[in-house]
């Protein structure tokens, strides 16, 4: 497939490492040569606006199904998306950064007015990220949580830690619900799917997959969390912070924000209906200690520092809380370090919009559920195929490393284990790695 | 400020007022009171020869639309004192002194409704007629009425308009302050209507319906009847009160947006309007669990009774369907603190109105929480929005004129007269628009045996307090007398 990317960004970046293997990229900037380490990628590069059909035309759009703009301006974005809608019906997707644009273009009202903004999909990093942490606060002691299948599938991610009753065990000793799985580990930062006789040890974080109702009786017999969350503190009052406590709001969680701003202050305080609006920095820790930011169920910090985040944890850490803390992180290389530090979790915002991007560039019948672990691993959907012959898991060979997680055969879910049946037309769920991700596609559906 | 704009208006508002006292004879004449028109005549005649006489000092300018503020403000307070002036003339063709008339008619026209009579059988119908229509045309506020039937004020008024309506809120609906005057009294001539048809159906005499409704739609509370609601000894008569004293108390721009815009919840989602209904709920109850434990009443009165003397007076109406003077001091004590309240912004009622209190308590539970939270950035918010510091400080600076100046009524009228019980109710009672106080003046007793000095002072508070103060008290600054200084400005420029 061919893409064609406008601007030279920090996403534009990350978009075209994912993908520059498999497809071949046109980036598009008003720069005069592309910068640094875009020469290390295998792409070409044209030089002008993404507004500008003379430039546009430069880049062969008439082979293109594909285009991404993801330029620093949202106008520019816009109107580039516009532009190419122009020339020809090509596939658009547009990155926005500030909230009355997003709700312009996504809203559905739109179609009642004269004429649509016809643009496909549209993508906001920070309200990506926002849903993240949602999901994330929403289920306790998970660092990290995605659904699936309308909310009947879950992904959950722990950390084993000490104590816990899962440590020095087996995988196939594990006793736990059935309809679930452990469908990889990550040790040291490296991402595995695990077999049999795994052990799992201390500060592995183990990723289960499974029905909902299942996933929240491991969470209460295993994790002994009880899942009343009450009070949250966010740490940043911006496009998140603000989007995230009016969600937390409506989950009738008690929010304290703190907020460097003044102005921003009086916005928050404007516009939100029950938080407590602190004016301060977070960095402060009299502030801290004075409303006690240690003892709330969860912290977020969300500003839009990576260095403040990594001081205001940091800061809560040592103050003695055992609550969990959530950071935002901007700078993938930095989020390792984060988690050596000891911090639970780390977001970004632009790993959630990757996970949003890839799953709308990949091909038709199979769709990327969720990036794991900075994308080393991948949730995959696909459809067995009609000509497909019925066969059991435990017949199944794989080459590679990949982990059928669920089984959705008409409306049921089914949890497989190796007697299950896989019948054509069955949609499966496969948890793998991401460079096997190719090899499990080419197995299934050949 | 120019004098002519002044003199222009007041004449205009004059001659219209004017010919409104007309009315009265229509009544005599049905009535065969036929003796009882001349006065009416006289006044009327009065009121529209002093009017074309401004007219002709303004040089009948048709042309106000470039008024001053502060013209704007002078032109509303003299307004309500000439036309209440006016509205007196009636009155002393019965025997009432002149300080009496004035007394009784401010006490009409600013929906206050207390009286100076003390034997109704001595005066005919229109007298009743007249002492009622006042009240239902100062309900509404009389600068409102003119700016919907005069077409010079259209323009001229915008400023006038928020002068005798300051409600911490804006109340204009539609982009034309007219076309919002208009919808007011739409609303205001409907309910009225409905009120007079429902108490006929339920069996009192057309005369006494129509001036019991034109005195329950203005929350004003004269009754034809000397023992007022109570001497028609009906429940459903009581009831159907009851319920439209409530509307009167309620924001009248809410009640014409549910039923010009169609939309039935706009009541309900406006706080103050919920406020307003917890308050009225929660005194009325204790009332009535107070009444039972003083075994006076059988709860089913009790209940009916407590309920419209609390709306009665939460909505400055005052009138009374038992009296409420020989209850005992718990009762009297609730029925006090909901006088201080008045109704909502925007309604007919009068004192402090329902958003200020809700707002007094928002701010107090603000300044709670600041000292716990010491950063906290903390708005007031009322209906969801965050009430702008300009309109935080006046409403705080109009408690605090408030209650001066009920303190400094007070103390006056509590030496002048020698008792604490008429000078503090009193006070309360005409300040806040309401009519009758507790003992000598409660609401079978007479404003009539004070001395003049006290009649005085009740009136310069009826008058502040259906004005809301602000108004009056710009008047009190030098600077607001600076009569034509521009225009002598200009004048010397031309010379040089």
């Amino acid at each position: 497939m061919n893409l064609l990317i406008y601007g030279a960004t920090e996403l534009g970046y990350m978009v075209a490492v994912r993908l520059y293997h498999k497809h071949s990229i046109t980036l598009i900037d008003d720069l005069e040569k592309p910068p640094d380490r875009f020469n290390s990628l295998d792409i070409s590069f044209v030089s002008g606006s993404g507004a500008d059909i003379d430039a546009l035309k430069q880049t062969n759009l008439e082979d293109c199904s594909l285009f991404i703009a993801c330029a620093d301006l949202d106008e520019a974005n816009i109107v580039a998306c516009w532009t190419v809608k122009k020339i020809m019906d090509l596939e658009t997707i547009c990155f926005v950064r500030t909230m009355e644009l997003y709700r312009n273009l996504v809203s559905p009202t739109q179609n009642c007015y004269q004429t649509r903004y016809d643009i496909d999909t549209v993508i906001w990093p920070e309200q990506l990220l926002t849903q993240d942490i949602f999901r994330i606060i929403s289920v306790p002691d998970a660092i990290d949580v995605e659904y699936f299948a309308e909310g009947r599938v879950k992904l959950f991610e722990y950390r084993i830690k000490e104590g816990s009753i899962l440590r020095n065990i087996r995988v196939m000793d594990c006793s736990f619900p059935p309809d679930i799985l452990i469908v990889g580990i990550t040790r040291d930062h490296n991402l595995f799917i695990p077999d049999g006789s795994t052990l799992i040890q201390l500060d592995d974080k183990v990723i289960f997959m499974g029905t909902g109702p299942a996933l929240d009786s491991l969470a209460a017999s295993i994790f002994q969390s009880s899942n009343n969350i009450k009070t949250a503190v966010l740490i940043g009052g911006g496009s998140v912070g603000f989007m995230l406590a009016r969600q937390l709001e409506q989950s009738g969680i008690r929010v304290k924000l703190i907020e460097s701003n003044r102005e921003r202050c009086v916005f928050l305080a404007d516009n939100l209906q029950n938080s407590l609006i602190l004016h301060g920095d977070g960095t402060d820790l009299e502030l801290l200690e004075e409303e006690s930011a240690g003892d709330a169920d969860v912290i977020v910090c969300i500003t839009n520092n990576d260095e403040k985040n990594l001081l205001c944890s940091l800061l809560i850490k040592q103050s003695g809380s055992e609550r969990r803390i959530i950071t935002r992180v901007s700078n993938s290389r930095t989020a390792q370090l984060f988690e050596k530090v000891g911090i639970d979790v780390v977001v970004s915002p632009r790993e959630s919009a990757l996970t949003e991007l890839l799953n709308r560039v990949q091909a038709r019948d199979v769709n990327i559920l969720a990036l794991v672990e900075g994308g080393q691993g991948e949730v995959l959907r696909l459809t067995l195929p009609d000509s497909f012959s019925k066969i059991r898991v435990m017949d199944l060979h794989f080459e590679v490393q990949a982990i059928i997680g669920v089984v959705k055969r008409g409306r049921n879910i089914l949890i497989p284990n190796g007697n299950t049946l896989l019948q054509p037309g069955d949609q499966l769920k496969i948890f793998t790695m991401a460079e096997d991700a190719e090899a499990v596609k080419t197995l299934f559906a050949p | 400020m120019k004098l002519c704009n002044i003199l222009n208006s007041l004449g205009l508002i004059l001659v219209a007022f004017g010919i409104i006292m007309i009315s009265p004879c229509i009544v005599a004449l049905l009535e065969q009171e036929y003796s009882s028109i001349l006065p009416f005549i006289i006044a009327a005649t009065l009121s529209v020869a002093l009017g074309l006489i401004f007219r002709k000092y303004g040089n009948f300018s048709r042309n106000f639309d470039d008024l001053k503020r502060n013209e704007g403000i002078l032109i509303v307070v003299l307004a309500w004192i000439v036309t209440a002036a006016m509205g007196a003339i009636p009155y002393l063709f019965y025997g009432l002194s002149p300080i009496d008339a004035y007394f009784e008619s401010v006490s009409g026209i600013t929906t206050t409704g207390a009286t100076i009579l003390s034997d109704f059988s001595l005066y005919p119908k229109d007298f009743f007629f007249w002492r009622s229509l006042t009240q239902w045309l100062g309900g509404m506020g009389i600068i409102v009425l003119f700016v919907a039937i005069l077409p010079q004020f259209a323009i001229a008024g915008r400023q006038m308009f928020f002068t005798e309506a300051p409600g911490p809120t804006e109340e204009k609906f539609t982009p034309r302050i007219a076309h919002t005057a208009k919808a007011l009294w739409l609303i205001y001539i409907v309910l009225t209507l409905l009120e007079i048809s429902l108490l006929v159906w339920a069996d009192m005499p057309v005369f006494d319906a129509i001036c019991n409704s034109l005195t329950t739609m203005a929350a004003g509370g004269f009754s034809p009847h000397p023992l007022s609601i109570m001497g028609y000894d009906n429940s459903s008569i009581t009831w159907i009160v009851t319920g439209f004293m409530f509307l009167a108390g309620s924001n009248f721009a809410l009640q014409y947006r549910i039923i010009a815009k169609r939309k039935p919840l706009a009541l309900l989602q406006s706080e103050e309007f919920r406020f307003y209904s917890i308050i009225i709920l929660a005194a009325s109850t204790c009332l009535c669990l107070i009444l039972l434990e003083a075994n006076a009443y059988h709860w089913n009165n009790a209940m009916r009774d407590s309920l419209f003397q609390i709306i009665s007076l939460i909505t400055t109406a005052g009138f009374s369907s038992a009296d409420f003077a020989l209850w005992n001091v718990a009762a009297q004590t609730i029925l006090f603190t909901v006088m201080l309240v008045g109704g909502c912004a925007g309604s007919a009622g009068g004192g402090v109105k329902v958003i200020r209190v809700l707002f007094g308590f928002k701010y107090l539970k603000r300044e709670i929480t600041q000292i716990i939270h010491p950063q906290a950035v903390l708005p007031v918010k009322i209906d969801k929005k965050s009430v702008p510091d300009g309109i935080q400080r006046q409403i705080l600076g109009f408690f605090l004129f408030y209650f001066a100046l009920m303190i400094c009524s007070a103390l006056l009228v509590t030496a002048i007269e020698g008792n604490g019980a008429i000078g503090l109710v009193g006070t309360a009672a005409t300040i806040g628009n309401i009519g009758p106080g507790f003992g000598e003046i409660g609401p079978m007793g007479s404003f009539g045996q004070l001395t003049i000095a006290t009649k005085c002072i009740f009136i310069i508070n009826m008058v502040v307090g259906r004005l809301e103060l602000i108004p009056f008290l710009a008047l009190l600054h030098p600077d607001f007398w600076n009569f034509n200084r521009t225009e002598l400005f200009k004048h010397h420029r031309r010379i040089t």
